[in-house]
């Protein structure tokens, strides 16, 4: 059969790619960074405790660190017993941990992975959607991720859970300001609010994000770990005060989304930091076309391309593994903050000073020009 | 397509705002309202205002939902059975037919040629770089008075708090 | 990690390095990082090559790995079973009054030649608190504290009475401790 004579033919190759790329991300975000990240917190905290963690569970006698941890939580907690609290809101308490996994998977949807790529005549870009608001699409879809936590809060009819709420509404009002002004230094200086724009310009390494704006990236940093409400911020969740904050009353498998949606959330703050601060898919001192020309001569155009494809992805995903190592480092070095420390952090100190960060970014970027 | 996006949205829009008068729990009429506001936001990307679209999600969606639904865990507002009144009945009755009196009204005094006679914008008119240029070029003056406006409600709100201590 | 104690010096209020915050967290997290990193390689590379010992972390796989049981441990009381391969015991009774939870309990006997003997020695497992001072009030260095620890435990409490039988334990096992027994009884005469 003619493959020209099926109606939209020519919008296959399109749908294709853009249905790999969604899998691929869902994969990446669900499959493997959301089980991996229970086991990495679990083994990380041990290991910088002087501890051994997480290594009982065994295959045929092989253990390989413990990993297969990460199954057999999965097993656990899909086996668990779905529990709903006497007096609670049943829909909402449905409802609640969707809204907060969600937003936390869309957010990606922004997100560039990888650069552009020639392949057999077919044009690819690594993103799901190169949308013109960029990095405010994702300060959106973080706002409605909130929601999750106010929903799971208020429908569990538990005091705790609701005191998680209201900390976590006002945490978020708070921090949601500070970190769309945090974030306006960066895209002064890129002149683009498009992540695959900001990317592309940090091709060259002294363009990196974290040298033309360090304040901005520390800023940044600290707004972006009290969105994700993790400790040092986690007052929300706070074991010692609030059982389990807003999830308090969840189990199983919904209990087992709480937990995606923040791990999710961590690898999302990854991706964006590497986009934003630390080049994203390029390798410092090599150029897209240095390393296209280089592979080309080797392999030919096509298996150059998917080539490059393939190194640009490892790129990214190992910077973004490595920020998370690095979050996952902050998360068990600090102690909690108090809820009036936090306040003041996010309002008197943030705030400020990312409102003066903006004010000397502005004048650099007049002088030099 | 767009059509039929419109429909769908515009479905749910009007839905998710019926909702939240009828439904009594205050947290779930606040909850309709949100999604009230995204579909809202939905209707401004058919438009090609992107950037509005997200700033609806950023700010009403996001932000001021929050402080609203903040309010109410903190008030701690539960389910409430209002007792029907003759007055809330007699309300309600007055207050359909006044809108409906003012939607026939809206309907019958807007000209259809000259809705379309406006054409649909350029897809350039509502991203960023368009938003951005018409902002600070052709409406910068009403621009700067917004701006010291929220300046002097921000202080006002500062000193109103600020005198109770 | 490191052996030893630090001092830490603090004044009664926060330097102005300690009150920028930020200088702060980066020292915490680098204390966290020297644990962190050593502890990653040297895990690694001790599961890898099969060394636990390469370990850094002193932590113990449990079942698999038994830590060292120092001298001083007290374990399962047991009756030192002499060369001639009866008990050393005369049957005083001084372990059993000794006993805080009063769990010793001694039928002695004489044999043909004059010595006496428990005919029977019972120990009640499930009341033994594991003090010593049966071990330190015996004069014939009969009972000692043994260094197991394990399967000391039974769903049955009738099945932890142990008898003489149960008890006894050949003296070439128990060397280490009874020479422990015997330095620190001279240590106290020392004093």
């Amino acid at each position: 059969m003619d493959i020209t004579l099926i109606p939209g033919y020519q919008y296959m190759p399109e749908l294709v790619e853009m249905m790999l790329k969604i899998v691929f991300i869902f994969t990446m975000n669900v499959g493997v960074f959301a089980p991996l990240l229970g086991y990495v917190e679990r083994k990380q905290s041990a290991l910088m405790q002087d501890r051994i963690g997480a290594n009982r569970a065994a295959i045929l006698g092989f253990t390989i660190f413990g990993l297969w941890h990460t199954m057999t939580d999965a097993i656990k907690l899909i086996a668990k017993e779905d529990f709903i609290p006497e007096g609670a809101d049943k829909p909402l308490h449905f409802l609640a941990p969707f809204v907060a996994v969600v937003p936390a998977l869309i957010a990606f949807a922004v997100i560039p992975f990888g650069g552009t790529y020639y392949l057999w005549g077919h044009e690819a870009h690594l993103i799901i959607a190169d949308l013109d608001v960029g990095i405010l699409f994702i300060f959106a879809v973080a706002g409605i991720g909130t929601y999750g936590a106010v929903i799971a809060a208020w429908a569990s009819n538990n005091n705790w859970s609701l005191l998680g709420g209201v900390r976590t509404a006002a945490q978020m009002v708070s921090y949601e300001v500070a970190m769309g002004l945090t974030i306006v230094g960066v895209l002064m200086v890129y002149e683009s609010l498009k992540l695959t724009e900001i990317a592309l310009i940090q091709e060259d390494f002294f363009m990196w994000g974290i040298f033309l704006q360090p304040v901005g990236f520390l800023l940044f940093l600290a707004c972006a770990l009290a969105e994700n409400k993790r400790v040092p911020f986690d007052i929300p969740e706070a074991e010692s005060e609030l059982i389990a904050g807003y999830f308090t009353e969840y189990s199983g498998l919904k209990f087992a989304m709480f937990w995606m949606a923040e791990f999710v959330e961590i690898v999302t703050i990854s991706a964006i930091l590497t986009v934003l601060f630390f080049g994203a898919w390029h390798i410092p001192f090599v150029t897209h076309d240095g390393l296209l020309s280089l592979l080309t001569s080797v392999v030919g155009a096509d298996i150059g391309n998917l080539l490059l494809m393939f190194i640009h992805l490892a790129v990214f995903w190992g910077k973004v593994c490595f920020l998370i190592v690095f979050l996952m480092l902050i998360r068990w070095s600090l102690p909690r903050f108090r809820y009036d420390q936090i306040m003041k952090l996010g309002w008197k100190i943030i705030l400020p000073l990312a409102l003066v960060n903006i004010l000397a970014t502005g004048v650099i970027l007049l002088v030099v020009k | 397509m767009q059509l039929l996006m419109f429909y769908l949205i515009g479905f749910f829009a009007v839905l998710s705002a019926v909702s939240m008068i009828v439904v009594r729990k205050p947290l779930n009429s606040a909850l309709f309202l949100i999604l009230n506001m995204i579909c809202l936001a939905g209707l401004f990307a058919l438009l090609n205002a992107h950037l509005i679209a997200v700033l609806q999600i950023i700010v009403y969606a996001g932000a001021i939902m929050v402080l609203v639904l903040f309010v109410i865990m903190v008030l701690n507002l539960r389910e409430k059975d209002g007792d029907i009144t003759v007055r809330k009945v007699a309300a309600q009755f007055v207050g359909i037919i006044v809108v409906s009196v003012v939607m026939v009204m809206v309907g019958a005094s807007v000209d259809p040629s000259a809705i379309s006679a406006l054409g649909s914008a350029s897809p350039e008119f509502g991203t960023v770089v368009g938003v951005g240029k018409t902002l600070f070029t052709d409406y910068i003056l009403p621009f700067e008075i917004v701006s010291v406006l929220l300046l002097a409600a921000i202080i006002g709100a500062v000193i109103l708090s600020k005198s109770k201590v | 990690m490191a052996g030893g104690y630090y001092k830490i010096k603090r004044g009664e209020s926060l330097t102005f390095w300690e009150r920028l915050y930020l200088p702060e967290i980066f020292r915490g997290l680098s204390v966290t990082t020297r644990h962190f990193i050593p502890n990653w390689i040297s895990t690694i590379i001790a599961y890898i090559t099969r060394t636990p010992e390469k370990r850094k972390i002193m932590t113990i796989y449990y079942p698999e790995e038994l830590p060292e049981i120092p001298d001083s441990y007290r374990g399962k009381p047991v009756l030192v079973r002499a060369g001639n391969g009866a008990t050393k015991c005369v049957a005083c009774g001084l372990c059993e009054v000794a006993c805080p939870p009063k769990c010793i309990s001694i039928v002695g006997g004489n044999r043909s030649d004059g010595t006496r003997y428990p005919e029977t020695y019972t120990l009640d497992g499930s009341r033994c608190i594991f003090c010593g001072l049966c071990e330190e009030a015996c004069p014939v260095e009969a009972i000692v504290m043994s260094h197991r620890y394990q399967d000391l435990c039974e769903h049955d409490r009738s099945k932890m009475i142990y008898s003489k039988e149960d008890l006894l334990v050949p003296e070439k096992d128990l060397q280490s401790r009874l020479d422990f027994i015997r330095r620190r009884a001279y240590g106290k005469c020392n004093y």
